[in-house]
């Protein structure tokens, strides 16, 4: 009995897949492979779309929208750091001096995306008006100049940007940095001269894990994001997520619009290879 | 006006006495409606309707191109299924204080409809892409009536997912609509759509920031006010009122024109001229002064000066405005189109119109309603509720346009699918980049 | 409130820290972070304290952006907008349903990929990987296109279906940050004492795991309650909360949405305390016989 149960082992795996897989393969990739052959099609919703293996449509897409290619693939990066250096800190607190309130300082670094986008982002357009009570306030000390303004800039977008992904970092740091056994770091202090060292040598590492899928949580999202651009952005900002967009809804350019998502996936995916490998983590690259 | 091929020869004789016998009819209608018979004219409908043998617009005609033709069997006596389902916009219809749609409730209680209202409508075009797939394939959308912008029913008629209005089942409309909503610019002789609410596009802007008064759409461009100007990143208003400022009228556009005033636009986006190209949000910022001018919606700008920044001004450039109008249409395979077309007629009695605009405040399509409003801010006032007769004597003022708006105010242009798609072009260099 | 750390028993980390006195430099460095992070906590709710005071705002307009003077109206008033509270009432059925869901089916996917050598993992990896660097418009446009070509009608199931589909990667990736370099150690030595699998699991994987599905639980909570584009592609005639402050912005958004907001807010934040004032009875109820000799 238990041999026959230790033979089917290897089932194990697939049975904890299975559900999870099938959900994927059935509302994801199939709808995708769809969406794949749309984007080799040519036509107008007039005329109507018709699939002519129309792979010139990708080179072509690149080219023309490079700068906000480019553009989104920069702020993604910016967003990805600046996340970092203000989420590592804070799921460090919370992990390593928390105590019992743990969950509860993680709950409530959640609990402001509870609330709706529009009135988060609505609120930081009030605060952040040129003569709002931040810079209004600043500008009648003289402390700024009177045409400073930081809406409808590439500060405000990255900053929208960073506010709305920062839970994506902090929770799988928090998680990689919550299992690190405390008497390694013991360890560590006794053995390093500072605790900055021991840090470096001993949590830093222990942490990649975190630091690894918060990245992904964070840059991924960001670089194919368009709300924030558009709300809080300017003509100057414009991200190949408000192309697509407008792409597919005022074009009904269906096959660009999906050629170019086929395009920033890739790219994304590249790049999310080459940092893994430079993060080194087994992920993605190896089983 | 429908073209009905196969109809038997009766039929035809009657279509003929209805053609004839159309004012008198009206005229039956209005007399109902001002008698008090609110409802008269839709709880007569289903009788008038036999008597006329009209036919529904039956969900089993087939799609039809614009050209629409609803030809098909003998056509059965058009009945009220009972059910309606109407998308609309958030906040676009009267709610009372519990909560509940007190004029829908009117319809439903004198037709015995049932009426499924939802607030489905966000964006023209997103809400277009949504519906899309399904008019495409024949399927029904699962509404009966929809209520989309001008521009968006023009598409709409041009890719032929609406049905036909019967204008015989809406007798209110040839009655009561104000003459400015009849044989619209995007759907000629109301074939398809029958006006909701409409307004204005022209300029906004706080002297205090410009520091001067506006007159011109080239004011948009001063260098003076670099960085603090707003545009509408919906290509129609953005490019119509450019197309204005360079003696273009709107209809007559070539895309040569579009390209030149595009030209125009880019050459001031280039220099950071705009802060951006904005939705419904350029309210805030205006009223917050992060814009000084920007192209408007009059109907804001009044909301603006009276609740949340007085200096704001509304201008109509000397070049000119544009209207918009939002209307009521039946996408194709509406299961419940009867309904459909009873709603809309319903909507074209001003004892209905009249708490719908106290409500919203927008421009009405029907005649008369501003002093209806009037009438009840006097009777209001006579009642001692100084405050609601206040806020129906400026509503009164809002829910029609002034002449003096009228004379400078432009219609957008019916765009072929290739003439849109060069129009967003050049849009989409002034605005991305 | 000295940190004791919760899921590693053995240790004694600040043991040392309080049985002696640092000097004074030590002590306020150790107050940095602490401080810190109040800072980026304030950041992360200074949105939020805007959104509390304008609940209580009382605009005239349908715009509620300028201060107008404080009232209470709005609190009872939302009560009687069920064209507002209907759509709270379908985001928050679409969030607790999607997030069970995708919470199970990813921590199971995590827990196969972190723990097992298998054929298909690396095809597994990238099939977690691409939902989430798919443009959100692509993804609603192909599931709504998927649902025509079956001629589905849309409803609240086509949105939890969609939910449940992008919150999966968001689990995973989140879990597996917890189970990476997870020390087996823990589990055979349970074995070894006589537990089969399934006690195993229960009294040693699970517990030490369970932080990191908590944390996966509220990142997808987090991302189904306030999602807009792919909803509105698969939403059919169900409003949920996020496309009715959309559609609704374009005439203005009224104080009762600010208000539910709040409630929102505060039934979270009163629910966190009274977990606090919980755990803090318990750690003094073990306390006591635990010092009895």
């Amino acid at each position: 009995m238990t041999a026959a149960i230790r033979r089917l082992r290897w089932a194990i795996p697939y049975l904890f897949l299975v559900p999870g897989g099938l959900w994927l393969l059935i509302f994801f990739v199939v709808p995708m492979a769809v969406m794949a052959s749309i984007s080799l099609q040519t036509g107008s919703l007039g005329t109507g779309y018709a699939l002519t293996w129309n792979f010139g449509i990708y080179p072509e897409a690149i080219s023309q929208f490079a700068t906000q290619f480019l553009r989104s693939f920069e702020y993604g990066i910016i967003v990805t750091v600046l996340t970092l250096l203000i989420g590592y800190p804070m799921a460090y607190t919370i992990a390593f001096r928390g105590g019992r309130v743990k969950n509860i300082l993680l709950l409530l670094v959640i609990l402001p995306f509870f609330t709706s986008f529009i009135i988060r982002t609505l609120a930081w357009k009030l605060i952040l008006a040129d003569q709002g009570f931040l810079l209004g306030t600043l500008k009648a000390w003289g402390l700024l100049p009177d045409g400073f303004g930081l809406i409808a800039t590439p500060i405000s977008v990255i900053s929208g940007l960073v506010y709305n992904f920062l839970p994506f970092m902090v929770l799988p740091l928090y998680v990689a940095l919550e299992k690190i056994d405390h008497r390694l770091v013991e360890a560590a202090n006794d053995l390093y001269a500072s605790r900055f060292q021991a840090f470096l040598r001993v949590t830093l590492p222990l942490s990649m894990p975190g630091v690894f899928a918060g990245s992904l949580l964070t840059f991924i999202p960001s670089v194919g994001d368009f709300v924030n651009a558009t709300i809080l952005g300017s003509r100057e900002t414009t991200m190949i997520g408000n192309v697509i967009q407008s792409r597919f809804l005022d074009f009904n350019d269906y096959p660009r619009a999906s050629a170019l998502g086929f395009v920033l996936m890739a790219a994304i995916l590249v790049m999310v290879l080459v940092y893994a490998r430079l993060v080194g983590s087994d992920e993605l690259t190896s089983g | 006006m429908t073209e009905r091929r196969d109809e038997t020869r009766i039929e035809q004789a009657i279509a003929r006495l209805v053609a004839e016998g159309q004012i008198s009819r009206r005229s039956f209608l209005r007399r109902a409606s001002r008698g008090g018979l609110v409802l008269g004219s839709a709880l007569s409908l289903p009788a008038i309707l036999a008597a006329c043998g009209i036919k529904p617009l039956s969900s089993s005609t087939p799609i039809a191109g614009p050209s629409g033709s609803t030809g098909g069997a003998p056509t059965p006596i058009p009945k009220a299924a009972g059910l309606l389902d109407w998308a609309n916009w958030p906040a676009y219809i009267d709610i009372d204080e519990k909560g509940k749609y007190p004029t829908i409730q009117k319809f439903e209680k004198a037709t015995g409809i049932k009426v499924s209202y939802t607030e489905a409508i966000n964006d023209n075009e997103e809400f277009f892409g949504k519906i899309q797939p399904d008019l495409e394939a024949g399927n029904t959308t699962a509404y009966d009536l929809i209520v989309m912008t001008d521009w968006m029913i023009q598409k709409m008629i041009r890719f032929g997912y609406l049905e036909r209005i019967d204008k015989s089942q809406v007798p209110n409309f040839a009655a009561n609509a104000d003459s400015l909503y009849v044989n619209p610019w995007y759907d000629p002789n109301n074939m398809y759509s029958l006006a909701w609410q409409s307004g204005i596009t022209g300029i906004g802007y706080n002297p205090k920031l410009t520091k001067r008064e506006i007159t011109t759409f080239d004011d948009l461009l001063d260098p003076a006010f670099k960085g603090h100007v707003g545009l509408f990143s919906e290509m129609r208003d953005t490019m119509c009122m450019a197309l204005l400022s360079i003696d273009v009228k709107p209809e007559e556009a070539t895309v040569a024109d579009v390209q030149k005033a595009g030209d125009k636009l880019l050459k001031a986006a280039k220099t950071g001229q705009f802060r951006s190209f904005y939705g419904n949000d350029y309210y805030d910022e205006l009223a917050n002064k992060n814009l000084w001018i920007t192209i408007a919606w009059s109907g804001d700008v009044t909301q603006m000066q009276l609740y949340d920044n007085p200096d704001v001004k509304f201008v109509i450039p000397q070049s000119g405005g544009m209207r918009w109008v939002d209307n009521m249409a039946i996408p194709n395979k509406a299961a419940h189109p009867v309904d459909a077309h009873m709603m809309m007629n319903f909507w074209y009695d001003p004892a209905n119109a009249v708490p719908l605009s106290e409500y919203i405040g927008y421009f009405s399509p029907v005649k008369g309603v501003p002093d209806m409003i009037s009438k009840d801010a006097d009777a209001a006032e006579a009642k001692g509720d100084k405050t609601t007769a206040a806020q129906l004597r400026v509503v009164a003022k809002t829910v029609n346009p002034t002449p003096d708006q009228l004379t400078h105010v432009f219609n957008y242009k019916r765009l072929t699918e290739t003439e849109e798609l060069a129009w967003n072009s050049v849009f989409e260099q002034v605005r991305t980049g | 409130m000295t940190a004791t750390p919760v899921t590693i028993p053995l240790s004694a980390s600040d043991a040392p820290a309080t049985s002696y006195q640092p000097p004074l430099r030590a002590r306020l460095s150790r107050l940095v972070l602490p401080v810190y992070t109040a800072l980026a906590v304030a950041y992360l709710f200074l949105p939020i304290a805007v959104m509390i005071a304008f609940s209580f705002n009382n605009p005239r307009g349908r715009q509620n952006i300028t201060w107008q003077g404080f009232t209470l109206h709005n609190y009872i008033d939302v009560w009687s907008r069920p064209d507002i509270t209907n759509p709270m009432l379908q985001s928050l059925i679409v969030a607790v349903v999607s997030t069970i869901l995708a919470t199970i089916l990813g921590t199971l996917i995590g827990l196969a990929l972190t723990r097992y050598r298998f054929v298909g993992r690396n095809t597994t990896n990238i099939l977690i990987f691409l939902p989430m660097a798919t443009p959100e418009i692509i993804m609603g446009a192909s599931l709504l296109s998927l649902w025509v070509s079956l001629g589905i009608s849309r409803s609240l199931l086509t949105i939890i279906i969609a939910h449940v589909m992008f919150n999966i990667s968001y689990v995973v990736v989140t879990v597996r940050a917890r189970l990476q370099g997870f020390d087996r150690g823990l589990e055979e030595a349970a074995m070894d004492l006589g537990a089969d699998e399934w006690t195993t699991f229960r009294k040693v994987t699970f517990p030490l795991i369970f932080p990191g599905i908590l944390a996966a639980a509220l990142l997808a909570f987090a991302l189904s309650i306030d999602d807009y584009v792919i909803t509105s592609f698969v939403a059919g005639k169900t409003i949920t909360f996020p496309l009715w402050v959309y559609g609704v912005s374009r005439l203005g958004v009224p104080p009762e949405v600010n208000v539910l907001g709040t409630l929102i807010f505060v039934v979270a934040f009163l629910a966190i305390a009274a977990q606090v004032i919980w755990q803090r009875r318990q750690a003094r109820r073990q306390l006591v016989p635990s010092r009895a000799p």
